[in-house]
């Protein structure tokens, strides 16, 4: 299906497909270069192919999945790949399937700095980001026109501003957790302009009251996957009210205003602008009080931390996530997974208890 | 503050020393009169017990180093050459974890860890240090306090999330040398990013300590880093000689200078020693282990809490390593120091690591190692809790048997963590692939 | 006219329990039965059991719990965590920290002042913590479930057990038999070992808790004693410690 939708883009549009690991990556300057980023987030399922046997069972699956995936050819649709410096697993992936085998078409990476900001690392994004469209045109074969990145900005601002309503109007928002989620994660591969126009009529639906009726919960983690943890927590009577997935939430960075000066500064501050995210390795502390003040605003009953298996970015942030839930009272449920295709039945049943015990605690 | 500063003189100059002596003598007691088998290794290193003294009293002067000196609680690949001049007593947690691994009381340590959220399937490592924080537990009998957290992400990301996982719980900053890993050639604006942050962190560390960095202060202690990383690289290459004068279980043991005093004289002075002792050896002709008959290289990092056990289980054969990736990484990257520029070649020494460094980089390394060192086989530990190190091996396991026709074993276990070592199965395997040379 | 004024059914992995009991909450007829891959047909089999033996009528309301709960035809239906807080709640009567040791899953569960859950922890996925390791484990060393206690008492010496994997363990324990290893010392250690486990798992749940215990290991004194000692307090051992869900699963439609 999104192999179908690939190849349509570049059939009709003459646009250039690349692959895009997870997390974080400048897209703007992919869509001014009028290349289609689809982002590989596992895919989820069990590792397939002779060559799932390359990475070891306690590398993640986000990692293990990718590489059983390209390597046996599934990708071969895609120009380039894309290996963002998102964690030692993906940067030995990064090097794993170009020079070891399995990779033959470009392959690039973006190494986003780690920590808060620093004149360092204000300076060194900027060069990374040029770059990247350096690398970018070899792929292509055609230039970086500033006015374009200008205006690739401002409609990924129209995104991210459309996004945050979406999530911030979320119990106004008459759609279930499933629906609104697939529309989300549509953007992971749609041209940006088409994801535009599917955003906008959801925000045309917000209503000016609560139309949800559950519990509100806060969900963190790295990606929603399997998908049908939003049936299994609506079934139960709850909807996901604050998302702080590095897939969802941590991505949306809404920035107001017309895009002046020179446009790399521009995607240099956004870098630092967006929410904190382990993957970045944000201050714990930061994040607490990023959380703290996400999970007052919502007023959620509970939170629920969904993280892959072995993710070591997401994993050692656990602890100052489970303060900050307490800091306010809230239960939480940890849940790791590894990109399965369905929840298991122990999944369910946790997700259920979970449910029905903040339930409880709402009517006392 | 200058009483706290006179124990902790005294600890390094005066006490530690006869502790240490004492405390060897009660061993020497406890020893007394329990018969022993035949050993299938050679005669017993003399510098073992000057590296036990240097160690300890490292750790000794630790007890009584908070409120006299700065500390710094520093990971394995950071340019502690800038912290020196300024009077730190540095504190490898690495090197702490390595020594609760020995001590096998990790599974302790990781289970407060784990009680507080750490997931058991983070680095082992990282859970040791979090759990001996949180119970206050070591057997280095206490550490002090950090001021100051240095990190350098030149060995793994996973170093920086505990760090700050550590700042959190210290309320101390944390200094990061974040090093972009290095896929073919480094690019100049990646290296530009490394020496915009050696410059922003010494201001840090100025501004912490109230003191100057004095530039000529650096370079002889750089010098003296250059001296030290050197002579442990001509430690490890005496190993070429037929039989190698020691094994590479030993050489996981003698690492502990240049990884925690690289840059003082006391480490130079010590692997002097060593290597006087270990040229000794190879003229007279004495092996690390009785009877040489295979020579292996390893890789990752050692099982701390099995190493003994796994290299008698070996010698007893008549297998030795003689190299290792591990090891060879604090020869490999000295040779980058240069005291002529020495912030320019900080940049290139402390980037280019092995683990910040693309596989064919490793495979390199590995193919020279294997030559140099004349190798039969090659076992790959795949380390659980070690992803950077171990992604990547099931292909070079298969490239390093095509390319240099040697029988080559990956071997699962973790680094720290004996949780995760079934001694069963992972005895028979190398029982198996011992087998298999004959 | 039957006392019965709700039933309980109980449909775990490994056992299907159900219970009918009357306006006191005291149970009048259990069935308990190895679980079928039939969920439907067994529970009907079951109720029609509890009908003819308690005379309760076709419109008792049925509450129905564990993992089969959504095959069931019930009045309520919900899960055992919330089920087993009502159960224990009832014979307690008042606040506690509830170990529900089945054979798939462990699960830790703060019950509070009402019977409501305040938090609870389940094993992960791996079978390291539940019946099911020492399942598998006793099968190997050949000792029936009713013998453990005569076999491991009054060992002072526990073998140390270190692999939390069921299948490393086994290899383990399988190494400690080849090394002449007293059975006892092995049984005692293995108990340990999964005490060991289920009390980091409860972790700070059992911190000033009066604890008791429920699920099919519960039968099992040598486990309850090795927890009570993982956790440093006696443990109480709830009656009829297998039915507390369909108990839970029944107090939730009377």
């Amino acid at each position: 299906m999104r192999r179908a939708y690939i190849e349509e883009q570049k059939r009709e549009h003459g646009r250039k497909a690349i692959a895009v690991l997870p997390v974080h990556y400048p897209k703007e300057i992919l869509t001014a270069m009028d290349v289609l980023a689809v982002e590989m987030w596992g895919p989820p399922g069990p590792p397939r192919g002779a060559e799932a046997g390359r990475l070891q069972t306690y590398v993640c699956a986000v990692a293990r999945n990718a590489l059983a995936f390209m390597a046996s050819g599934k990708a071969d649709v895609v120009d380039a790949v894309l290996f963002p410096h998102t964690c030692d697993s993906i940067q030995g992936l990064a090097t794993l399937l170009p020079d070891f085998g399995g990779w033959n078409k470009p392959a690039l990476r973006y190494l986003h700095p780690k920590g808060e900001a620093r004149p360092s690392s204000r300076a060194f994004v900027e060069k990374e980001l040029v770059s990247l469209a350096t690398d970018l045109e070899s792929v292509t074969g055609r230039p970086l026109d500033t006015e374009r990145l200008r205006w690739a900005i401002a409609l990924h601002r129209e995104i991210d501003g459309l996004k945050a309503q979406l999530l911030a109007g979320r119990p106004r928002l008459p759609m279930d957790d499933g629906a609104l989620y697939a529309l989300l994660r549509r953007g992971e591969y749609l041209w940006p302009e088409e994801h535009l126009v599917e955003l906008r009529a959801a925000r045309d639906q917000l209503r000016a009251d609560p139309v949800q009726t559950g519990v509100p919960v806060a969900i963190t983690g790295y990606v929603p996957e399997p998908m049908s943890i939003f049936a299994t927590l609506n079934g139960a009577g709850a909807f996901v009210a604050a998302d702080d997935y590095a897939a969802i939430g941590r991505r949306v960075v809404p920035q107001d205003g017309p895009v002046e000066g020179d446009p790399f500064a521009v995607l240099r501050d956004r870098t630092f602008a967006a929410p904190p995210c382990p993957t970045r390795a944000s201050d714990p502390r930061i994040r607490a009080r990023h959380l703290e003040s996400l999970f007052g605003r919502t007023g959620v009953k509970g939170v629920i931390v969904h993280e892959p298996k072995f993710c070591e970015p997401e994993l050692f942030d656990v602890p100052a996530v489970k303060r900050s839930a307490a800091a306010r009272g809230l239960p939480l449920l940890l849940l790791e997974g590894e990109l399965e295709l369905e929840l298991s039945a122990q999944t369910v049943t946790r997700i259920e208890a979970f449910v029905e015990m903040v339930s409880t605690g709402r009517a006392a | 503050m200058i009483t706290r500063r006179i124990q902790y003189e005294l600890a390094g100059r005066v006490f530690g020393p006869a502790l240490l002596s004492f405390e060897a003598w009660q061993k020497r007691l406890k020893r007394r009169g329990k018969k022993r088998g035949p050993s299938p290794f050679g005669p017993p290193l003399e510098s073992v017990k000057k590296l036990k003294e240097v160690m300890s009293l490292h750790y000794l002067e630790g007890r009584y180093a908070d409120g006299a000196v700065p500390v710094a609680w520093v990971t394995s690949g950071f340019p502690v050459e800038l912290l020196r001049p300024l009077g730190f007593h540095t504190v490898y947690p690495e090197n702490h974890g390595a020594l609760c691994g020995v001590q096998r009381i990790v599974p302790e340590l990781s289970d407060a860890a784990e009680k507080e959220g750490w997931s058991r399937d983070l680095c082992s490592y990282a859970r040791t240090d979090l759990g001996s924080v949180l119970l206050g537990k070591t057997p280095a009998g206490r550490l002090p306090k950090p001021d100051l957290l240095a990190c350098c992400t030149n060995i793994c990301q996973t170093v920086l999330y505990w760090y700050r996982c550590l700042a959190d719980h210290f309320r101390v900053p944390l200094v990061l040398l974040d090093t972009p890993y290095v896929y073919g050639e480094a690019r100049p604006h990646h290296l530009e990013y490394v020496r915009d942050q050696l410059g922003e962190l010494i201001e840090v560390v100025e501004k912490l300590t109230g003191k100057r960095v004095d530039m000529d202060e650096i370079v002889g202690i750089v010098r003296k880093a250059r001296e030290g990383t050197r002579l442990w690289g001509e430690c490890l290459a005496t190993a070429r000689a037929r039989p190698a004068p020691w094994t590479g279980i030993d050489g996981f043991f003698h690492l502990a200078p240049i990884v925690t005093l690289r840059g003082s004289e006391e480490c130079n002075a010590y692997y002097r020693l060593l290597l006087d002792e270990l040229g000794d050896r190879v003229k007279r002709g004495i092996g690390g282990i009785v009877d040489e008959r295979r020579r292996l290289l390893w890789d990752n990092l050692p099982m701390w809490y099995g190493v003994r056990e796994l290299s008698t289980l070996l010698a007893e054969r008549g297998f030795n390593f003689v190299c290792t990736t591990y090891t060879n990484a604090w020869a490999e990257a000295g040779s980058r120091i240069d005291p002529a520029d020495p912030m320019g070649s900080a940049v290139l020494a402390y980037t280019h690591i092995i683990l910040n460094q693309d596989l064919p980089n490793r495979l390199d390394i590995m193919r020279r190692l294997s030559k140099d060192y004349s190798v039969d086989g090659a076992v790959l530990h795949s380390d659980r809790s070690c992803k950077p190190y171990s992604i990547g091996q099931i292909d070079l396991k298969e490239r390093l048997a095509r390319e240099l026709g040697i029988r080559v074993l990956i071997l699962e276990a973790d680094h720290n963590d004996q949780r995760a070592w079934s001694p069963e199965q992972g005895n028979t395997r190398l029982g198996a692939f011992m087998e298999s040379f004959s | 006219m039957s006392d019965a004024v709700a039933i309980g059914v109980d449909c775990g992995s490994t056992t299907t329990k159900a219970v009918a009991i009357d306006s006191g909450g005291r149970i009048l007829y259990s069935v308990v039965e190895r679980s079928h891959p039939r969920i439907e047909e067994q529970t009907e089999r079951c109720l029609a059991l509890l009908r003819e033996r308690t005379g309760a009528a076709a419109s008792v309301p049925i509450g129905a719990t564990g993992y089969g709960r959504k095959r069931i035809a019930a009045s309520r239906v919900l899960t055992e965590i919330t089920c087993h807080a009502r159960g224990a709640f009832f014979h307690t009567g008042k606040a506690c920290t509830l170990v529900d040791m089945g054979g798939q899953d462990t699960k830790v569960i703060r019950v509070g002042p009402g019977g409501d859950v305040q938090d609870f922890a389940m094993n992960d996925k791996c079978a390291a913590g539940t019946g099911r390791f020492l399942e598998v484990i006793l099968a190997r060393l050949e000792v029936p479930l009713d013998e453990i206690a005569q076999r491991a008492a009054g060992e002072a010496r526990p073998v140390s057990i270190s692999s939390t994997c069921t299948v490393f363990a086994e290899s383990e324990v399988i190494s400690l038999v080849a090394q002449g290893e007293p059975v006892a010392g092995i049984l005692a250690g293995l108990h340990r070992s999964l005490a060991s486990r289920v009390a980091s798992l409860a972790g700070s749940m059992a911190a000033d808790a009066d604890v008791r215990m429920s699920g099919g290991v519960a039968k099992n004194a040598t486990m309850v004693e090795a927890l009570g000692r993982a956790l440093g307090r006696p443990i109480g051992v709830l009656p009829d410690p297998q039915l507390v869900g369909a108990l839970g699963a029944a107090l939730w439609v009377r």
